[in-house]
């Protein structure tokens, strides 16, 4: 076969490759995307039940919050 | 006398020939590079001693019975070695600055130009005398651009054996590499404003997202492109093991003993493919050439897919972070990082850049099943 041929088919496969590689990582994406909706409440619910007994712990709420103060004062400066 | 003579002829010393003494010489220099340089000494240890090993006259260790051609039958003309490789990379990946970010598949699937420009570079190259490159030849070659030493070594072992032993070595030199061929290319593309930019702090991801995220890689594979299964697949294997959190024991053997044992075996098995007749050609003059075009694409065309994303998106990407889609895990991305510090002594590039990074092993691996499925 000659080069001119070849370099046409290798032209052509390297446009198909690279649309298969961005649309299979575009799904990919979309697949990602979808699936941490899917897996969100899993993350919120251990949360809610440590926030609602913090207050009920013994610490009084002024410490609370003077501490939560500080870290807001902290991260903000970062 | 005759006996004298016999001796004599059995030695070393008279069955020289030069080209084995050079194969040997570059063996030395594998060596070196990976003792004194400490160029990935884990793969370049086995496969400069394997050179040696192969090129030694008389023993004949990679002609059949010998260990070597053993070794190469069993794990690297079956695809074993590799595909034992790519579970435990997965294994040892940790998926959550891509779930975090999924975007920055974009990122790794855009490095991939470097293998699909490099495989229209090599067929060019046949314009030159003295090279003859196929179609699979030449993608077999562009696989180099993956900057991922498993994927490369199956690949050319299903698409082109004689020439594994120069694109190994070519692969595993330029992930070696990645330090010095990067940075400039980096550096000539962006602007130091571009090179500062911060990019906002990363999500928490949960242990779910983890579990569920191999599954669905596989899932998506085997709809699309069956065809790189076994790397995509053995790959989301080793990932579930260590992020299911109930198989620890078979994750670690998956990460150490079992990945340790195979790149013994795999490096040797590429050494056993450094004879002289088959590397010291011109052929291999341009498989290192093609590699080096390949990486230096693929960084230039990740960087050039985050700068428009840069300009797209409402959330700020530094544009360095694409050039960590070449894959080789987890170099590429501490470059990256040590470039941003230079910029912004600040910034701390490293996790968003792990993101692209992984992305890359698989951008590699799906670009692997596509030439495999259209060339193979």
């Amino acid at each position: 076969m000659d080069i001119g041929a070849l370099l046409i088919q290798a032209a052509s496969l390297m446009l198909t490759g690279m649309i298969g590689v961005f649309v299979f990582l575009s799904i990919l994406i979309l697949a990602v995307t979808n699936l941490s909706k899917l897996a969100k409440p899993d993350t919120g619910a251990p949360t809610v039940p440590t926030t609602r007994r913090q207050p009920s712990g013994g610490v009084p709420n002024a410490h609370i919050a003077a501490i939560s103060a500080a870290i807001t004062q902290y991260r903000t400066k970062q | 006398m005759d006996g004298l003579l016999n001796l004599w002829q059995a030695t070393g010393i008279a069955n020289f020939t030069l080209p084995a003494l050079i194969m040997m010489a570059v063996g030395c220099g594998l060596l070196y590079l990976a003792i004194a340089k400490g160029f990935e000494p884990l793969l370049l240890v086995p496969i400069g001693f394997g050179a040696i090993l192969t090129n030694i006259p008389v023993a004949g260790l990679a002609d059949p019975g010998g260990l070597l051609y053993y070794v190469y039958y069993i794990g690297i003309d079956s695809g074993v070695f590799p595909l034992l490789i790519f579970m435990g990379v997965g294994a040892m990946t940790d998926f959550s600055a891509l779930i975090a970010n999924p975007r920055m598949l974009f990122l790794g699937a855009a490095a991939q130009f470097g293998i699909f420009a490099t495989l229209f570079g090599a067929i060019a190259l046949n314009y030159v005398p003295g090279f003859e490159f196929t179609l699979k030849d030449a993608s077999a070659i562009a696989i180099i651009g993956g900057a991922d030493g498993p994927t490369a070594i199956f690949l050319a072992s299903k698409l082109a054996p004689e020439l594994l032993g120069a694109i190994a070595v070519a692969a595993y030199s330029y992930m070696a590499l990645v330090p010095i061929i990067q940075p400039p290319i980096m550096r000539l593309l962006t602007t130091p404003e571009e090179r500062s930019i911060a990019m906002p702090q990363l999500r928490v991801v949960s242990k779910k997202e983890k579990i569920l995220f191999p599954l669905m890689v596989l899932s998506l594979t085997i709809l699309f492109l069956p065809s790189a299964t076994p790397l995509v697949g053995m790959f989301c294997l080793g990932n579930l093991m260590r992020e299911c959190g109930v198989v620890d024991r078979l994750s670690n053997t998956a990460q150490n003993e079992l990945i340790n044992i195979t790149t013994i075996f795999l490096g040797l098995a590429v050494g056993s493919k450094l004879a002289a007749e088959h590397f010291l050609t011109v052929e291999t003059l341009g498989i290192l050439l093609l590699g080096a075009l390949a990486f230096s694409i693929g960084t230039a065309s990740g960087v050039y897919m985050a700068k428009l994303m840069n300009r797209l998106s409402s959330n700020p990407i530094n544009p360095l972070v694409g050039a960590a889609g070449v894959s080789a895990v987890p170099m590429a991305a501490r470059v990256v990082n040590k470039v941003g510090l230079e910029s912004n002594p600040h910034n701390f590039l490293l996790m968003h850049a792990m993101g692209p990074n992984v992305a890359g092993v698989l951008g590699s691996a799906v670009a692997a099943g596509i030439l495999l499925a259209l060339v193979g």
